[in-house]
């Protein structure tokens, strides 16, 4: 196991800079995920980790030794390819122990660490099979399988799941979780999916253009998205974005203007905006509350569209003043409204966020907690 | 109306294919027909398409006499030289080419790609007279080395690897792998058919080449099989069996070769087209 450490790194292609001065600690053991849009320059920064792509400025540490300049091989690190990478012309076994091989390990140890592996991920049956008779499941299985028979200190996952079925990368999830704790190494993982993100990181860190935007575990980005980017990139349906003035400031509670007029309290600290400042409002689906109709104090919305998801209802909410649609998530119990129906919004003060005109969240108020906690301020 | 006229297409289409393999098979026929009969008959006013007396006798002859198995000899020799030698050079001038970064990496290609515009008859005075500095006249190495640089098995396998996923050498590269065991171990076996299909062509090539070993070579002992059968010619006269029966002979590896190696060479071909691979 090896820590993993990331000091002003950047990566230039001519003169378009990609990575613009990354700073990253992974502790020893740590499971990180990273996440973000494409082309935001997650993948780059684990190829430069790994070895495959030079790195322009900065310094890499892999258990505290400078590896900027060291081979792929000598890092360490094993990854994991979002096409597997398994040569086709070998058996499972041979691509397993392949790099060993290289390495010069005796024959004996190559077969007995391959059947290891094997084993651990059930896939010794298939050792004899060439990659072309396997499914899309078995040659990942293989793939990390590859990786684990190195004994690497550090794992690297490049979108391992992306090319599964939602069935599959959900059973894969949870095996990879299990994996994580069984080695105990070190992995960092590089994915766009969000849930993959939020499910197996320990720490997520979230990318955007070049930079990372936010750094924590998954309940403290969900819950205190540092920025609107990450407010709107964590969480599905997205975080619905309201434009807002400020009224006024009242103790540890914001009093925002809406569109429609209305006046909504929120338990931000904004005591670094002026009165009359441009905000933006933000909620999660899950704590919009729709009520039956508009007025007393309740915005205004038309039903635009309604999703039935199962075990949950999504409910898509037009509301003037406002681009795009809100969306709701409404359980099944109750009932639906129906499209084109006007209804009423509501929220709590203590789970709705306020960003700057900059896109910067206000940090919570001190009696959050204590709203969130069942107090309803909301909308007046 | 539509299922006769698709008929009719049918019946054209293979009567014109039976024509057109006739038309190609003809020579050959001919020659097989002429190396059959007796010598006396090859000259003979009254024609016939087949032998009035079948023998073998031209064939034994060809073996006997002049040095026809030396020159298949040779001719082997030098083609299975340069085709592994060019082989060797072109895969990996081509994994450079497109799996490597290095400075002046497009400047290398442009001008290996130039050699196409260089007819070799050009280059046949520069190259006579540094084999002869090279003392290398009459000599298996001065046939071979010149014949070894392909810029057109280069930019095949170029592009053939450029169609390969990074993913593979990257992988390779991990497992700690350096560049000519990337291409050892991952990217000729699965390059596999076009690998098969550029070998039989520059092994053919080889083979039939007639131009360079008429210059670099003067001794009887060191012919190839083109260069003797002209030899064939002044030894018997004008012995037509004969000649048929060495021509013939003198073909039978490439075409033997062609025949087992017939299906990767397609699919090879296949390969490197796009269509399959």
């Amino acid at each position: 196991m090896a820590s993993v450490t990331l000091r002003g790194i950047e990566k230039r292609y001519g003169d378009n800079l990609v990575i613009k001065g990354v700073d990253l600690d992974v502790d020893d053991g740590q499971f990180v995920v990273f996440v973000g849009p494409s082309g935001c320059g997650k993948s780059t920064l684990l190829r430069m980790i790994a070895g495959l792509e030079d790195i322009s400025a900065g310094s890499l540490e892999l258990g505290g030794k400078p590896c900027n300049d060291v081979e792929p091989a000598r890092r360490g690190i094993a990854m994991v390819f979002q096409s597997y990478a398994l040569y086709p012309h070998m058996t499972v076994a041979e691509n397993m122990g392949f790099a060993l091989k290289l390495a010069k390990v005796p024959k004996a140890e190559i077969a007995q660490r391959v059947e290891r592996a094997a084993a651990i991920l059930q896939i010794g049956h298939l050792l004899e099979r060439k990659p072309k008779a396997l499914s899309g499941g078995q040659r990942q299985r293989v793939a990390i399988g590859r990786a684990i028979v190195r004994k690497p200190e550090v794992f690297l996952f490049d979108e391992p799941l992306s090319n599964l079925d939602a069935a599959l990368r959900a059973q894969t999830r949870v095996e990879l979780a299990h994996l994580h704790r069984e080695l105990g190494s070190t992995m960092i993982y590089v994915t766009h999916d969000q849930v993959e993100a939020m499910t197996l990181g320990q720490k997520i860190v979230v990318f955007n253009g070049g930079r990372i935007e936010q750094v924590g575990t998954p309940l403290e980005l969900y819950e205190r998205p540092a920025n609107l980017f990450v407010a709107g990139f964590l969480g599905s349906p997205r975080m619905n974005f309201i434009p807002a003035t400020l009224a006024g400031e009242e103790g540890a509670t914001a009093a925002v203007r809406l569109p429609d007029g209305s006046v909504a309290e929120v338990a931000a600290d904004v005591a670094r905006a002026r009165v009359g400042a441009t905000l933006t409002l933000g909620i999660r689906p899950e704590h919009l509350r729709i009520v039956g109709e508009a007025g007393h104090g309740a915005i205004a919305a038309t039903v635009g569209l309604v999703e039935y998801l199962g075990d949950v209802v999504l409910v898509h909410l037009q509301v003037p003043g406002v681009d795009g649609m809100l969306a709701a998530k409404v359980g099944t119990g109750g009932a639906t409204p129906a499209v084109g129906s006007r209804v009423g919004l509501r929220f709590d003060a203590g789970q709705a966020y306020l960003f700057d005109e900059a896109g910067l969240a206000f940090a919570p108020s001190r009696t959050r907690e204590t709203l969130q906690a069942g107090q309803t301020a909301g909308i007046q | 109306m539509n299922g006769k006229s698709n008929l009719g297409w049918t019946v054209i289409g293979a009567a014109s294919a039976v024509l057109l393999a006739a038309l190609w098979a003809a020579p050959l026929l001919w020659a097989l027909s002429t190396a059959l009969r007796p010598e006396l008959e090859t000259v003979s006013a009254d024609f016939h398409w087949l032998p009035q007396t079948w023998t073998l006798d031209a064939f034994a002859r060809t073996l006997g006499a002049g040095n026809l198995l030396r020159w298949l000899f040779n001719s082997a020799l030098v083609a299975l030289s340069v085709t592994v030698v060019t082989m060797a050079i072109s895969l990996m001038a081509a994994y450079a080419f497109s799996q490597l970064r290095f400075r002046g990496r497009s400047l290398l290609f442009g001008l290996a790609m130039l050699a196409f515009l260089l007819p070799f008859e050009a280059l046949l005075v520069p190259l006579f007279r540094t084999m002869n500095q090279l003392g290398m006249i009459n000599s298996y190495a001065g046939i071979v080395l010149p014949q070894v640089v392909s810029p057109v098995v280069i930019y095949v396998f170029k592009q053939f690897f450029d169609g390969i996923p990074a993913d593979f050498r990257e992988a390779a590269v991990m497992d700690g792998a350096g560049p000519l065991r990337v291409l050892w171990s991952v990217y000729l076996p699965i390059s596999g058919n076009i690998v098969w299909a550029m070998a039989i062509v520059t092994f053919i090539a080889a083979w039939n080449n007639f131009l360079w070993p008429f210059i670099i070579v003067t001794s009887n002992d060191m012919m190839t099989i083109p260069l003797g059968l002209t030899q064939t010619y002044d030894a018997f006269g004008v012995r037509y069996a004969q000649l048929m029966a060495a021509a013939l002979l003198g073909a039978l590896p490439v075409a033997l070769a062609y025949v087992l190696f017939q299906k990767k060479v397609t699919q090879g071909f296949l390969a490197a087209s796009g269509l399959k691979g």
